[in-house]
């Protein structure tokens, strides 16, 4: 079966999106199989980058995802160590990225999770994220882009593999200077829901595998699907979606409606502008956060350096006190987001080409 | 002939299109293939007898492969 089949999509989709409504129910908080933008943030949170005790525990799905992704195409021999496409601008838009996510409390693998958890305020999200992305092909068809990446030595390719392998040796060795929430007995948040190691990590190689293999991308989809009229991607999400919905109305985990979803706050406009930012600034980095960590497997050094802007974006979100709860987002937070919008179109006008040249 | 070019960005791929239209060349833009690639770009599909001149902005250009019976065969691959 070829890869680009809608029917290998649409199975592995199916496959992901059991797996997502599984890990939930073996540990991971509700709605929260996968999020690579909260798994960040608990990473960061783990080796001390930002202080928020409820929220600090390496995920081992984040080390399964990319490790899953290297082997993947290493196997095939897709592996290939490239960079130097405007690694800063991209830090910039992961940092960014994570900003817009963390005023809605999920990325856009999240955010179907969500859906599929009946969660409404994640469809007000999915409308941001939409009008993000057509804010990102407006810049793609007027010209921006940025600029080509080069063969580097097979050794830099490897560095974000080694790195996840070294997360994966601090969370089992759990030295003491590495932070998890459930050190602490007073503390409650999302840090102390999870699976066990085996089952994560294995969740995480799993699905890294099949995302290396289909090209996952939830920005793809739906890019995909304005500028070629292509459904194959947002076929596999849909099918993500449907199936971890089937589950959780099996395992009884199913709430529609818009009040007291976990881990979610019900301010429309800033879940609305929450994603748009992320829609937009991932249509700009040309792939969502799911997509830039299995790049970054495959040896993309300008994807393990967004990966690192959102990183260190989660660190800044909870530092600084950007990222929403389930109380709503903060004053600092909606800044920050308006000021990621601003950027996200500076930094989109500064790399447009001559359009008359077309 | 079928042929498939990829670029380094979807603008690349756009302008490479509207050149093959000026030259009569039927193109159309599209995902570029899994089968072909693990990126997940735009790349032009164009029929032709042989491949365009496209000497003007060439440094846009990433491969251009040939559709035969058995997969792809690489005509152009852009130097590192």
């Amino acid at each position: 079966m070829s890869f680009d089949s809608k029917k290998f999509t649409v199975a592995i989709g199916l496959l992901i999106g059991i797996i997502s409504a599984m890990l939930v129910k073996f540990g991971n908080p509700a709605n929260m199989g996968f999020c690579i933008a909260c798994f960040i943030r608990d990473t960061a949170g783990a080796l001390g980058l930002h202080g928020a005790k409820g929220v600090q525990y390496i995920r081992p799905e984040i080390i399964g995802l990319v490790l899953g992704s290297f082997a993947a195409a290493l196997f095939s021999k897709e592996f290939k160590a490239r960079g130097g496409s405007a690694p800063m601008t991209r830090f910039i838009l992961g940092f960014f990225v994570m900003v817009g996510a963390l005023m809605f409390l999920g990325c856009p693998f999240r955010m179907v999770l969500r859906i599929a958890g009946g969660d409404l305020n994640a469809v007000v999200g999915l409308v941001g994220f939409a009008a993000g992305i057509l804010c990102g092909v407006f810049f793609l068809n007027k010209g921006f882009s940025l600029k080509r990446s080069y063969t580097l030595s097979a050794c830099e390719g490897t560095v974000m593999p080694v790195i996840q392998a070294v997360f994966l040796a601090l969370l089992i060795a759990a030295p003491t200077f590495i932070l998890f929430t459930s050190n602490y007995a007073d503390v409650k948040g999302p840090g102390k829901a999870h699976a066990a190691i085996i089952i994560s990590l294995a969740a995480g190689l799993i699905v890294g595998i099949l995302a290396q293999k289909s090209r996952f991308c939830m920005v793809g989809g739906l890019r995909d699907l304005i500028l070629f009229r292509e459904a194959r991607l947002i076929l596999g999400f849909a099918a993500i979606a449907a199936a971890a919905c089937a589950a959780n109305v099996a395992m009884g985990s199913f709430t529609l409606g818009f009040e007291n979803q976990p881990v979610a706050h019900t301010d429309a406009l800033w879940n609305f502008l929450g994603m748009l930012l992320v829609g937009f600034a991932s249509v700009l980095l040309g792939g969502c956060p799911l997509r830039q960590l299995i790049l970054s497997g495959e040896g993309n050094t300008d994807s393990a350096v967004t990966s690192l802007g959102l990183l260190v974006g989660a660190a800044f979100c909870h530092n600084f006190a950007l990222a929403s709860s389930a109380a709503g987002p903060t004053p600092n937070g909606k800044v920050a987001v308006i000021i990621g919008i601003v950027v996200a179109v500076a930094i989109a006008f500064a790399n447009l080409s001559q359009k008359q040249e077309a | 002939m079928t042929y498939i070019a990829t670029f380094f960005s979807h603008f690349g791929a756009l302008r490479f299109r509207k050149n093959c239209e000026s030259l009569g060349i039927p193109a159309v833009n599209m995902p570029v293939p899994r089968d072909l690639s693990s990126s997940c770009g735009t790349c032009t599909r164009f029929e032709a007898d042989a491949v365009p001149d496209y000497t003007a902005h060439r440094d846009e250009l990433e491969k251009i492969v040939k559709i035969t019976e058995s997969g792809f065969e690489t005509i152009y691959e852009t130097e590192e």
